[in-house]
C-alpha cells in the first residue's frame, strides 16, 4: 500500500553549522541530520549530535537542497514538487538557492541562511537540536518501549508455560519424523469435510 | 424536496437518539419490546439519511443554486458525473454520505443478526446509533446541508478542478467506506465489554465487516494514491500530508487488528490487545474525519474550514473515556491464560507484526501532530514533511517486510533450528541471491538492496507455500498439479487469500521502492522541434496545441517518444483551465509500461514564442505499486468469500446453537 512509505530510500549523511540560534541564546549550534539508520537508535543519534564536530560535507545537488525546503505557497510540497505555474514561493526560492549555490556553500550553511531568513517553517523536516530532537526521537522511543513491553510479556508467558505443564501430551516438536505437518493438516481436513 | 430533505435530518436525530435510549433501556430492564422498538427506530434512521441524501443528490442534479451547498460545490457546466461527485466533494455533503454509509452498514448488521447475537445486539446498536447521532447533531446544528442562500445566482462556483477526476469520484467513497466499516466491529466489542461475552463471538461474526474496512480503506488510500499521480503533476503519489496521514493512520492499526484477531482465535490470548486495537483505530477515524474536516492542519485537503473541530475532539473524548471504563472494568475478566512455548514462534512474530504497525502509526502520529506540538511548546512554526516522514518509517517498513515473510510460516507454538532451516532455507537463499544479483548488476543504494532482497525472501516464503501445500495434496489425493492448487486454495480461503494480500503487499513494495531509489527527474526549456532525453528516453518537442469548451480551456504539448529518431508515440501533457473558478490545473501525461512509467508535465509555456518548459520524470515499478493493489484485491475477495465447510458448519450451527461451531 502506498503509505507503508513513499520511502524515500536514500542517505544523507551531513552535518549543519549554523549561527545565532535565538532560541538556545548560544551563537553555534549544531545540526547532524543523520543517515535514517542512525536515527533508529535515538541515542546513537543523540551521541552524534553532541560528539560530531567536523563531517565532511560533499557539496550538496540542486535536488537535495529543493527537497530540503517547504514551497511557502500553501501547497503543504516541498520545493521540487511544487509545479504550480509561475509560483510566487517555490520560483523565486529556486533562484535563491542557486544563488546560494554559486558561492560554493555547503548544504548546512545554505539551509541556515534559509532558515533564518524565512524561520524554521521552511525546512522541511525538523532539526535535530533542542526540542526538535524529539520529533526524531519519539517514534523510535516508543518503539523501544513497545519492544521491551513485547519482550517482558513474552518472557513472562513463557515462564507461565513451565510452571503450568500441559495438561495433555508435551508440545511436540514441530519437525518430528512422520509425515509432515502439512500432510497432517491436510490428511485431518480431508477426513472432515471432504464429501 | 428540500424541505424533505432538511426535515428527514431533524427525524433522524430523534430517532437516532431514540434508539440509543431504547436500546440501553431494554438492556437494562430486559425489555425485548424495547429493543425491537430500538431496532425498528435505527432502520427508519437509515431510510431518514437515505431521503436526506436524495434531496440533495436531487438539488445538486437540478442546480437548484438557492442551496448554498449546490451553489459552492457545483456549476451548470460540470459534468453530470462530477456533479453526483459534488455530494461528498464539500464539507457538509461528506458528512452527510458518511452518515448514510452509517446508517446503511447499521442496518445491514441488525438484519445479519436478527436471529443471534441477541444479548450483543442492543449494546451494538446503541454504539452505531450514538455515532449516528453525533452526525445528525453535526448536520442539524453545525453544518446544514440544506441551508438557503438569500438570493439565487445564476451560475455556481464549480466543483473545486483538482476533484474534477475519476479517481476523486472512487476515492472518498471507498475510504469512507472503509472509515465506517470499523466502526461494525468497534461496535461489537463494545458490546462484548458491556455484556461480558468476551470470547472471540464478536470477532467471528465481524470478521468480515473487518476484513471488508481495510480492504475499502487501503483502496481507498491507494486511489488517493493514484489521484495524487495523475492530477497533483509533481511526479510522486504520496506527500505524507496530514489528510493522507490521517487516512493512513487508521489502516495501520486495523492491519495490525485482523493480524492479532487471528491469535485470539487460534489460542484464546490477546484479548485485552485486540480491544485496544479495535478502539485504537475507531477512534483513528473519527479523529481522521475530524483532521479532514476541522482544517485545525493546514492541508491541501482542508478544502473548507469550519467551527466542526470542538465538536468532533468533544466526541471523540467521549469515546475514549467510554471506552477505557469498560475495558478497565472488564480487565479482571479479560486477562486470559497466556502462554508461551517458545520466543521463535508465530505468537511472538504476530506480536512483533503488531508492534511495528502500531509502531508506524504513532510515527505517523507524531509527525502530523509535531507541528501543533512544537507551536503549543516553542511558539514556533515548524513543518514536518515527506523527508522526516520517509527517513523514520523506512527502517520500520523495512522491518514489516522482513516479519511478512516470517510470521504465516514460522511454527506455531515452538519453532526448532530443524523447522527454521526447513522453512526459511530456501527464501534465504532466494532474498540473497537477489541482492547480490542486485549488486552486480550495479546497484548501490543501501536501501534499494535491502528491501529488494526482502521483496525476494517474502516472495520466496509465498511460492514455497504455495509449492508445498500442492505437493502434500498431491501425494495425498493423487490429483494432478492445478487441481491440487485449486482444491487447496479453495479449502484454505483465507489463509491462502491471506498470502495472496501478501503477495500483493510484496509487490507495493517494490514499487515503492523502485520509485524512491530510481526515480529520475529532468526540468527542460525547449522550443519547437526540439529534442531532449530523460533516462533512457528521446522525446521531441512539436508545438503546442490549444482547444476551448464553455467548461475548461486547454494548452497541450504535443511531444513524440523517439525511437532510433522515429517517432513512436506521442505523448501530450496539458495546462488546463477552469473558467467558473479561473483555476489552471495540470493534466500529466504518463507512459505506463511495466518497466517504468515515463511521466510528464508542462511546467510553463510562452504563447508567443510556443517555448515550453517540461518536467519529466522515470519512475521505475511504479507499475508494481497499484498492480499490488489489485492482487490484495485478488487476496482479500479469496479470504472473504464464504467457503462451503463454513456454510455447512453455519448449517450445523443453527440446528445446534454452539459458540464454537464456525470455523
Amino acid at each position: 500500500m502506498p503509505g507503508v512509505g513513499a520511502l524515500r530510500l536514500e542517505s544523507s549523511g551531513s552535518l549543519l553549522t549554523r549561527e545565532g540560534d535565538p532560541r538556545s541564546g548560544r551563537n553555534r549550534t549544531r545540526l547532524s541530520v543523520q543517515k535514517a539508520v542512525a536515527i533508529s537508535v535515538a541515542a546513537l543519534t543523540m551521541l552524534t549530535v553532541a560528539g560530531s564536530t567536523a563531517v565532511a560535507a560533499a557539496p550538496p545537488t540542486f535536488q537535495e537542497l529543493e527537497e530540503s525546503l517547504t514551497c511557502q505557497c500553501g501547497c503543504g510540497l516541498t520545493v521540487a514538487s511544487c509545479n504550480h505555474l509561475q509560483c510566487p514561493s517555490a520560483i523565486p526560492l529556486r533562484q535563491e538557492i542557486r544563488t546560494q549555490m554559486a558561492q560554493g556553500l555547503s548544504k548546512e550553511a545554505i539551509l541556515a541562511y534559509f532558515a533564518n531568513k524565512y524561520g524554521e517553517k521552511i525546512l522541511s523536516s525538523p532539526t535535530t537540536v533542542g526540542f526538535n530532537l524529539t520529533a526524531w526521537i519519539m517514534p523510535f522511543l516508543a518503539l523501544a518501549a513497545g519492544g521491551a513491553l513485547v519482550g517482558v510479556t513474552l518472557v513472562r508467558w513463557r515462564r507461565a508455560r513451565r510452571q503450568v505443564p500441559a495438561e495433555g501430551a508435551p508440545p511436540k516438536p514441530a519437525d518430528q519424523a512422520g509425515p509432515s505437518p502439512y500432510e497432517n493438516i491436510l490428511e485431518r481436513e480431508l477426513k472432515n469435510f471432504d464429501v | 424536496m428540500i424541505d424533505v430533505g432538511a426535515l428527514a435530518i431533524g427525524l433522524g436525530l430523534i430517532l437516532a437518539l431514540y434508539s440509543v435510549v431504547m436500546s440501553l433501556g431494554g438492556a437494562w430492564w430486559r425489555r425485548s419490546d424495547f429493543i425491537a422498538s430500538a431496532e425498528h427506530a435505527a432502520l427508519a434512521v437509515w431510510g431518514m439519511a437515505l431521503i436526506a441524501s436524495i434531496a440533495l443528490l436531487q438539488a445538486l442534479v437540478r442546480h437548484d443554486f438557492n442551496i448554498e451547498y449546490v451553489a459552492s460545490y457545483t456549476s451548470t457546466t460540470l459534468p453530470l458525473y462530477y456533479t453526483v461527485a459534488a455530494f461528498w466533494g464539500g464539507q457538509q455533503g461528506s458528512l452527510l454520505f458518511w452518515l448514510l454509509i452509517l446508517a446503511s452498514f447499521s442496518a445491514v448488521v441488525l438484519l445479519q443478526n436478527r436471529e443471534q447475537n441477541r444479548d450483543l445486539m442492543p449494546y451494538v446498536n446503541a454504539v452505531l446509533m450514538s455515532t449516528a447521532t453525533f452526525f445528525f447533531l453535526l448536520l442539524t446544528f453545525v453544518t446544514p446541508p440544506f441551508e438557503r442562500l438569500s438570493f439565487t445566482p445564476v451560475e455556481g462556483r464549480d466543483l473545486n478542478p483538482l476533484l474534477q477526476n475519476y479517481w476523486m469520484t472512487i476515492h472518498p467513497p471507498s475510504l469512507y467506506v472503509g472509515f465506517v466499516g470499523f466502526a461494525v466491529p468497534f461496535a461489537f466489542a463494545i458490546a462484548a465489554l458491556a455484556t461480558g461475552k468476551l470470547g472471540d463471538v464478536w470477532i467471528r461474526t465481524t470478521r468480515r465487516w473487518t476484513l471488508f474496512a481495510w480492504f475499502s480503506l487501503g483502496l481507498g488510500n491507494l486511489f488517493g494514491a493514484l489521484w495524487a499521480y495523475e492530477v497533483l503533476g509533481w511526479g510522486g503519489y504520496w506527500a505524507w500530508d496530514p489528510v493522507e496521514n490521517a487516512a493512513i493512520m487508521p489502516w495501520f492499526t486495523g492491519t495490525a487488528f485482523l493480524h492479532s484477531v487471528i491469535i485470539q482465535e487460534k489460542k484464546n490470548m490477546l484479548k485485552v490487545w485486540n480491544m485496544v486495537l479495535i478502539m485504537l483505530t475507531f477512534s483513528l477515524t473519527i479523529f481522521g474525519t475530524f483532521l479532514t474536516r476541522s482544517g485545525v492542519i493546514s492541508s491541501v485537503h482542508s478544502f473548507t474550514q469550519s467551527g466542526l473541530g470542538p465538536f468532533f475532539l468533544a466526541f471523540l473524548a467521549l469515546e475514549v473515556v467510554v471506552s477505557i471504563a469498560l475495558l478497565v472494568w472488564r480487565l479482571p475478566q479479560l486477562r486470559s491464560e497466556n502462554e508461551l512455548d517458545s520466543l521463535l514462534s508465530r505468537e511472538s512474530a504476530f506480536l512483533f507484526n503488531n508492534l511495528i504497525l502500531v509502531a508506524i502509526a504513532f510515527a505517523v502520529f507524531w509527525g502530523t501532530m509535531f507541528p501543533v506540538i512544537s507551536e503549543a511548546v516553542r511558539g514556533v512554526k515548524i513543518t514536518v514533511g515527506p523527508p522526516f516522514f520517509n527517513k523514520v518509517n523506512a527502517p520500520l517498513g523495512l522491518a514489516l517486510l522482513f516479519l511478512t515473510g516470517v510470521g504465516p510460516v514460522i511454527a506455531w507454538r515452538r519453532a526448532s533450528w530443524a523447522n527454521l532451516q526447513r522453512n526459511f532455507a530456501k527464501p534465504v537463499i532466494a532474498g540473497l541471491i537477489g541482492g547480490v544479483a542486485l549488486f552486480g548488476a550495479g546497484v548501490r543504494s543501501y536501501w534499494a538492496l535491502v528491501s529488494f532482497s526482502l521483496v525476494f525472501f517474502v516472495l520466496a516464503t509465498i511460492v514455497v507455500e504455495f509449492y508445498r501445500g500442492t505437493r502434500a495434496r498431491q501425494a495425498m489425493v493423487g490429483e494432478n498439479a492445478l487441481q491440487a492448487l485449486s482444491r487447496l486454495i479453495g479449502k484454505n480461503r483465507r489463509r491462502y487469500g491471506g498470502y495472496v494480500v501478501h503477495l500483493g503487499v510484496v509487490m507495493a513494495f517494490a514499487g515503492i521502492t523502485g520509485t524512491s531509489v530510481f526515480r529520475v527527474e529532468r526540468q527542460v526549456t525547449v522550443n519547437e522541434g526540439q529534442t531532449f532525453e530523460v533516462g533512457s528516453h528521446t522525446l521531441r518537442y512539436n508545438g503546442l496545441e490549444e482547444r476551448d469548451t464553455p467548461h475548461i480551456a486547454y494548452m497541450t504539448a504535443n511531444v513524440s517518444l523517439l525511437k532510433d529518431g522515429r517517432p513512436v508515440e506521442t505523448l501530450k501533457p496539458e495546462k488546463r483551465f477552469y473558467k467558473k473558478p479561473e483555476q489552471p490545473t495540470t493534466e500529466v501525461a504518463i507512459r505506463s509500461t511495466l518497466g517504468s512509467d515515463l511521466y510528464l508535465v508542462l511546467g510553463s509555456y510562452d504563447e508567443d514564442t510556443r517555448m515550453v518548459t517540461i518536467l519529466a520524470y522515470v519512475n521505475p515499478l511504479i507499475s508494481f505499486l497499484w498492480m499490488g493493489g489489485v492482487v490484495i484485491t485478488l487476496g482479500t475477495v479469496l479470504a472473504m468469500w464464504p467457503s462451503r465447510v463454513a456454510v455447512r458448519a453455519r448449517a450445523f450451527a443453527s440446528q445446534a446453537p454452539s459458540e464454537e461451531a464456525v470455523s
